[in-house]
């Protein structure tokens, strides 16, 4: 620790201090690729000022595992199980897009029964994923308790899906055409059971977090994302929500059976922590409100549509879009009538969120970096996929 | 006299031996609490296998497993600060523990000076958490640090002006008189001062032990236990974990002492006398330990200049006004 | 709707949310954690309980190998290639005297590289002879990555811990059924359904209990084919020497011995003479809760609860049944009945695949197995084989699968079965038992 050369004297920095001509030193701080409030491989460039985040830059890429190129080796069942693997917390609504881009490219019809129980399907995982956040974002900010309660929620829904397509993080469970087969005996039982659990308990989330007044003390006015600046990242899903922009794609673009059921698009106006995390609670809350109703409108029949059996999609190309937990999730796909897709493209809603994140991030403290991370929900597999 | 002189070496090595077995055991102990305490808060159960019992042996388990680990010194780091720093960390933290009394009989040193004796030593500790999180030549350490730094100093001062509401009232700086002098416990009696003057002095002392909410200098999602992020085995036990349970039992030790009345039955009524000192100590103690516990895992944590604001603003300026109510309390009641 | 707006009132309001509540707040968070404090814990103390896994969980994949016809199919269709498979020919002397001498593939080597595989189902999904099966069994970690490659012995001493497939939901449709079986099948189901399709199974139940006593009645019992026949295919099927059968009859093997839940038809009857089809949501039994009190289950039971409890007597009991069609009302004493089959008995091809069909939807087998069994019964028919009343095998239907010894009747039938009996672990605790701790 040897002493600077240009040593100042003590009067001396007092007087530049106080005439506001104090020169600091910027230091250059990696956060990440290893750090506990990125989860994942995420990296920060930050450039701080003491507690001050002058600058930061989002690096990704460190999770980069070639989606895009594996599928066109693989076909369709195969990618089916590849492309839940991208988002690992909302998986089956992953599965989700590809399956429809192959059906209308085949012009395959989907039953109602699968088309409702695959509703039901991504909307218990938009739970399961919009909990793990809650748990996540609380952990963050110092709160650990959400993290178990949320857990303990999630295991009874996590059971009814586990009971359904025999996996608990990666179901494989959507198929062009429909389901694998059909859920077995109990798994409405079971996921009733835990969406109600989740919406009885859901007043401890809010004692514990929203109400807490550190927790808003640490969250209002933080990290905010203007309206416009959202539009022009193309930032979508609970984020985008949280800044006021009313978009759904349940809701805009109805795509399943989702204009039968009637739910809300929870929006806040002023885009910091506390708003999005606000829209993130509520959407639990419709979400619990479509599954309700799916369930009491669930026809009966099969739940595969009239599908050869090997799989090819014609020539052709299409883009299809579907609300994942975190965003609009879309998937452009040619097809050169292969068993295999020509060409996917998969357009993710983490990375087009993450790359809001320099702009939101400047001119913030440490502490407030780590609250918008939480806030920001990215699932780092979503990013690079 | 020789054997006078003997004998009084014979008392320093017992109370030394004493102080030092009390330390690392309520250390081990206060983990074990916290472990349980906290799982049950949280909807499940903690660890339940070393030892058999409930997982009795889990703290005692974890330190042999730090034992063994590599001890690392960066590359960096300047080696002679970076060892040292533990011990500056640690042995403030057992000296604590020298004028905290569990009976009216049961302490190690009575001194003149007690209260003052305890805030000063409490507050060294500082310069050992500075000494580690700038040896260690890391910036997650570096702002640690810092940050732990300019929170010590903060909460620092709430402490001492609630403590010397307490002195006040008391009329000595004697730890043992301070007890005898409290009727009630301190936080039930001069109405209001007492009840908003513990309040100050918990809420300080959560701030020095760097716990959740204050737990801004070694927050584990940001910084990665600031000052401690480079050190490993038993250096980090002894800085981190055993000065934070360590601060966690003295604080707690000290709060029964200076508002809960101590030894003393919760409301001086003679049938309650018959208890022994020791156990309402134990009682109230557990008490404390319990809100502590109880605190951490249910906030989140608050941002360095919220919680300097709130120490600048909020607290200092109520202890200050704690004392001149305190003061106009003594002189015309 | 138990989204209960209500409560949820406060806090939907976002101008409302954003204000401090000096204090309240951090008060009434204390309050949440205290709360929990004094409320009965759920954990379940992992290796001393076991939670009780779904049939469906994809634990690791079991290989059933008399059943593996080296087509290489799960090979090639694995998305990451962990199977590998070796194989050589053998000619085999001719089945009868003068005829030719058939070939046949011999598997030499099944593994797979649990370090590579992703579970995603694939490989035992394209099983055209079902010989591969999910376990819920996933304790098989290694120390080293390279034991991670189970041989097919390994693989196959897992298919004791196979489960018999889940019955499926009601209103779940089956492949190939004919419109009127079909609305036969779920009219019941989704005639309760505008009402309050809240429907958890307990709801359902009452028209379920009503519907029951016609499908699980008597007269339907007696035309019940499947039970007889298995034993004969599967006799004939798991000698080695025998030439490969047809896709059609192997999966009615399989269904036979693989899959109890599925195939079985005596195990409505089992689990009602176990007297614990009670809390049964999984098993057929659910329909076939004749007389016992049907309304008994209750709410929310896991669906995954039962398996281990009523695969047990599912077996056990499968002699009897097949073989004297014994029937046991809600513990009642068993009543003999008579097997009404006459043997060999012509029918109508296509008059036998709907029965079957409608037989097995009544039974909520899966829909795969129901049309196999069905088409088992067409081809049957068609040839015009005899339905003689044979003892269905003792072994264990799944389990018995390394160890398959199509025995005598009866007696055998019970120690058989308990040997292989699934050993899924403890039942699990759910959220509700009673789990404190000091």
């Amino acid at each position: 620790m040897a002493v600077a050369p240009g040593v100042r004297d003590a009067s001396e920095v007092a007087e530049e201090i106080s005439s506001g001509r104090l020169v600091t030193e910027e230091m250059l701080l990696n956060v990440g690729p290893q750090h506990p409030a990125t989860h994942g491989v995420f990296r920060l460039l930050a450039t701080i000022d003491g507690e001050k985040l002058v600058d930061a830059e989002p690096v990704i890429g460190y999770m980069h595992r070639g989606y895009e190129k594996l599928v066109e080796q693989r076909d369709y069942r195969q990618i089916t199980n590849l492309v839940s693997r991208m988002d690992w917390l909302s998986n089956i609504q992953n599965e989700l897009p590809l399956a429809m881009a192959v059906e209308s490219l085949m012009e395959i019809e989907v039953p109602p029964r699968a088309q409702y129980l695959r509703v039901i399907m991504c909307e218990l995982n938009r739970i399961l994923n919009h909990l793990m956040f809650f748990a996540s974002f609380g952990a963050e900010l110092g709160a650990i308790t959400p993290t178990f309660y949320a857990f303990r929620e999630r295991e009874d829904i996590q059971m009814a899906m586990e009971a359904a397509t025999g996996g608990r993080m990666h179901f494989g469970f959507f198929r062009p055409g429909g389901l694998k087969e059909d859920v077995p005996r109990g798994f409405i039982a079971q996921a009733l059971k835990g969406v109600r659990q989740v919406i009885d308990r859901l007043p401890d989330y809010e004692n514990l977090l929203l109400g807490n007044e550190i927790f808003k003390q640490r969250t209002i006015g933080v990290g905010v994302l203007e309206k416009e600046v959202a539009y022009s990242y193309g930032v979508s899903g609970p984020i985008a929500r949280g800044s006021g922009i009313d978009f759904d794609v349940r809701k805009d673009e109805p795509y399943l059976v989702y204009d039968q059921f009637d739910f809300q698009v929870s929006t806040a106006p002023n885009g910091d922590c506390f708003d999005r995390f606000w829209v993130l609670v509520h959407e639990v809350v419709e979400s619990a409100k479509i599954v309700e109703q799916a369930f009491e409108g669930l026809p009966s029949g099969p739940v595969m549509g009239k599908v050869p059996r090997v799989v090819q999609a014609p020539v052709g190309e299409i883009y299809v879009r579907s609300e994942n937990s975190l965003g609009e999730l879309g998937m452009y796909l040619i097809s050169d009538g292969d068993r295999r897709p020509y060409r996917l493209k998969i357009r993710t809603p983490s990375y087009n969120n993450v790359s809001a994140l320099g702009h939101v991030l400047r001119d913030t403290f440490v502490s407030d970096m780590i609250a918008i991370l939480g806030s920001f929900f990215f699932v780092l597999g979503d990013i690079d996929r | 006299m020789p054997e006078i002189a003997l004998t009084a070496w014979q008392i320093l090595l017992v109370k030394v031996l004493v102080i030092l077995t009390i330390v690392p055991v309520g250390a081990l102990a206060g983990g074990y609490a916290e472990h349980k305490v906290m799982a049950h808060l949280q909807h499940r159960l903690g660890p339940m296998y070393p030892g058999g019992f409930h997982g009795w042996a889990t703290t005692l388990a974890d330190g042999l497993k730090f034992l063994y680990k590599e001890d690392i010194v960066p590359d960096a780091a300047d080696r002679k600060v970076f060892s040292l720093a533990p011990a500056a960390i640690f042995v403030p933290v057992l000296m604590i523990y020298l004028v905290i009394p569990i009976d009216r009989n049961l302490i190690v040193e009575d001194l003149d000076v007690g209260i003052f004796y305890l805030l000063a030593v409490g507050s060294i500790s500082t310069i050992g958490v500075l000494m580690a999180g700038w040896s260690s030549a890391n910036k997650y350490a570096l702002i640690g640090a810092l940050r732990s730094a300019a929170q010590l100093i903060a909460y620092e001062l709430p402490i001492v002006l609630s403590a010397a509401v307490v002195a006040m009232y008391a009329g000595s700086l004697s730890v043992i008189d301070i007890v005898e002098k409290q009727n009630f416990p301190f936080a039930i009696w001069p109405p209001g001062i007492g009840l908003i003057a513990f309040l100050v002095f918990t809420t300080g002392a959560v701030a020095e032990m760097t716990r959740v909410p204050f737990d801004m200098p070694v927050a584990e999602s940001e910084i990665i236990t600031g000052p401690f992020t480079e050190y490993t085995g038993m250096r980090y036990i002894f800085s981190h974990m055993f000065a934070e349970m360590g601060h966690m039992v003295a604080f707690a030790g000290i709060g029964v002492t200076l508002f809960l009345g101590g030894y003393k039955p919760i409301i001086p009524w003679s049938p309650l006398e018959v208890v022994p000192g020791v156990i309402w100590f134990g009682l109230k103690f557990a008490l404390m330990i319990f809100l502590f516990l109880w605190i951490r895992p249910t906030f989140p944590r608050v941002r360095e200049d919220q919680l300097q604001k709130f120490a600048w603003k909020f607290l200092i300026p109520v202890s200050l006004v704690l004392v001149l109510a305190m003061g106009a309390w003594v002189l015309y009641v | 709707m138990a989204v209960d707006e209500r409560k949820l009132s406060d806090a939907r309001k976002l101008s409302d949310a954003r204000k401090s509540g000096f204090g309240l707040g951090l008060l009434k968070g204390m309050a949440v954690t205290l709360k929990h404090l004094f409320k009965h814990n759920t954990v379940i103390q992992y290796p001393d309980e076991k939670q009780d896994l779904p049939p469906r969980t994809r634990g690791v994949i079991a290989l059933k190998e008399e059943n593996c016809t080296v087509c290489m199919l799960c090979a090639r269709e694995c998305p990451d290639w962990c199977i590998y498979i070796d194989s050589h020919k053998e000619t085999l002397p001719p089945k009868r005297a003068g005829g030719r001498p058939r070939k046949r593939n011999v598997l030499d080597r099944f593994a797979i590289d649990y370090s590579l595989c992703m579970y995603c189902g694939i490989c035992v999904e394209v099983c055209p002879y079902d010989a591969l099966f999910w376990s819920r069994e996933f304790e098989y970690s290694e120390y080293d990555i390279r034991q991670l490659t189970h041989e097919k012995e390994r693989l196959a001493d897992w298919m004791t811990t196979v489960l018999p497939p889940p019955e499926l939901e009601q209103g779940a449709d089956l492949p190939g059924q004919p419109a009127a079986a079909a609305a036969s099948a779920t009219v019941e189901a989704t005639g309760a359904r505008p009402a309050n399709l809240t429907s958890s199974a307990v709801e359902a139940r009452p028209e379920q209990a009503a519907t029951a006593p016609r499908e699980g009645s008597f007269t339907t019992e007696p035309a019940r084919p499947a039970s007889s026949l298995p034993p004969q295919e599967q006799k004939r099927e798991t000698s080695p020497e025998d030439a490969q059968p047809a896709p059609g009859l192997d999966t009615e093997v399989k269904a036979a011995q693989g899959l109890p839940g599925a195939t079985t038809q005596p195990e409505p009857e089992v689990t009602l003479g176990a007297g614990r089809a009670a809390e049964s949501v999984t098993q057929p039994a659910d329909t076939a809760q004749v007389g016992s009190d049907a309304t008994s289950a209750p709410e929310g039971q896991p669906p995954q609860k039962t398996p281990s409890v009523a695969a047990e007597p599912a077996v056990t009991a499968a002699e009897p049944v097949s073989q004297a069609g014994l029937r046991n009302l809600g513990g009642q004493a068993p009543v003999a009945r008579p097997s009404t089959e006459p043997a060999g008995v012509a029918e109508d091809p296509e008059a036998a695949y709907r029965r079957v069909l409608q037989e097995q939807a009544s039974r909520g087998s899966s829909p795969q197995v129901a049309e196999a069994r069905a088409k088992v019964a067409r081809v049957k028919a068609e040839r015009g084989m005899a339905r003689t009343a044979t003892p269905a095998p003792a072994t264990a239907p799944v389990q018995s699968a390394p160890q398959a010894t199509p025995t005598e009747p009866e007696p055998s039938g019970a120690p058989e079965a308990q040997g292989p009996a699934p050993e899924p672990g403890p039942v699990a605790p759910t959220a509700d038992e009673d789990r404190t701790d000091g």
